[in-house]
């Protein structure tokens, strides 16, 4: 092919036989009962966040204690932070989403975290642990909004200017 | 009321977090999805391809040791891929204007910003069933027609003439409201 060329190509539509339209089909009652059907595994979730909960907080002793290897340490407290981040907020804990985007946020914009960066991350894993253990769902109300800003203010300490 | 019946769509759901995946499965299943497949990672993924003829895949980006980017990447050019033109909708927490560009230049169809809902995750899937996608093939790329929205391109300019040709018209859609807010919202 040239390189100036471009080729349109229009695949066969499998979905078209597939998908039909019709009554039984996926309605605004059906969503609210998908909905619900994620309400209902927020019993789950609250295990599986402990999991996480435990998980990155050995992570992030390790980075604290093991600066050889705090690079490897430090990967692993993003990827867990990354997973709480995109979960948090499907089962109606908008703040553990929240907190560990900055926890991302610290790790994406500082190069070399040092101690500094590490007690902050330090302070997000512990007020993630206050809001599952105090059932902070939602905004968490005032005491969300105190929190949060508490943690900014953490975060603008360390983030580049 | 009458809506779109999906039971007999196969999805797979490719997500390295089994959480995830139960998530993404619950929901599928709730939407009425009976053939729900799952792999780990993008290798698995792959593999299950060549024996699962997935209508529909949703997959995560980070993922190790192959990613969702690699991934779309392999289902779209691979030499022995099972089914180069299959939709892909990406779940990310990676929103970022620069990502989402990233991930459209791979050959995914749809974004899908985590945390995800249930009308979030359908409203993607209608929209695949809805807007049937052309695929463009060049030198440089092939997938689905990334000029269904209005996003910006570095590229040459060699579909205008093609497009021509072929009687095709210039996509002028914008971003929808959803993909504004993730990308603001990341």
């Amino acid at each position: 092919m040239a390189d100036d060329k471009a080729e349109f190509i229009v695949p066969p539509n499998r979905l078209k036989s597939k998908v039909t339209f019709s009554e039984g089909g996926i309605d605004a009652a059906a969503l609210e009962k998908a909905e619900q059907v994620i309400a209902n595994l927020q019993g789950n979730y609250l295990d599986w966040v402990e999991e996480d909960l435990t998980a990155i907080q050995a992570a992030y002793e390790k980075a604290a204690s093991d600066v050889a290897e705090r690079k490897q340490h430090l990967a692993d407290i993003f990827r867990i932070a990354h997973d709480m981040k995109g979960q948090g907020g499907s089962f109606g804990y908008q703040l553990i989403t929240l907190i560990a985007n900055q926890i991302c946020r610290v790790l994406e914009k500082v190069e070399n975290p040092g101690e500094d960066a590490l007690e902050v991350i330090k302070v997000h894993i512990h007020a993630m642990r206050l809001v599952i253990t105090s059932r902070m769902e939602g905004d968490g109300g005032k005491a969300g909004a105190g929190m949060v800003k508490g943690l900014e203010a953490t975060v603008a300490k360390v983030l580049p200017k | 009321m009458a809506g779109y019946n999906l039971s007999r769509l196969n999805f797979l759901v490719v997500d390295d977090n089994k959480h995830m995946r139960a998530l993404v499965k619950a929901i599928l299943h709730s939407l009425g999805s009976k053939q729900v497949a799952e792999a780990g990672d993008g290798a698995d993924a792959f593999k299950e391809l060549r024996v699962f003829a997935a209508d529909i895949i949703i997959c995560d980006w980070n993922m190790t040791p192959l990613d969702g980017l690699d991934f779309v990447r392999l289902v779209r050019t691979g030499k022995d891929s099972p089914n180069p033109f299959v939709p892909i909708i990406m779940l990310t927490g990676h929103t970022e204007l620069a990502r989402v560009v990233e991930a459209r230049d791979a050959g995914v169809h749809e974004f899908l910003a985590k945390p995800i809902s249930a009308r979030g995750l359908y409203s993607r899937i209608r929209s695949i069933i809805e807007t049937p996608r052309a695929f463009l093939r060049t030198p440089t790329y092939f997938g689905p027609d990334r000029r269904r929205r209005q996003m910006e391109f570095k590229g040459e300019e060699r579909r205008k003439a093609a497009a021509k040709a072929s009687g095709g018209a210039e996509g002028d859609a914008t971003l929808s409201q959803a993909e504004v807010e993730a990308l603001l919202n990341g």
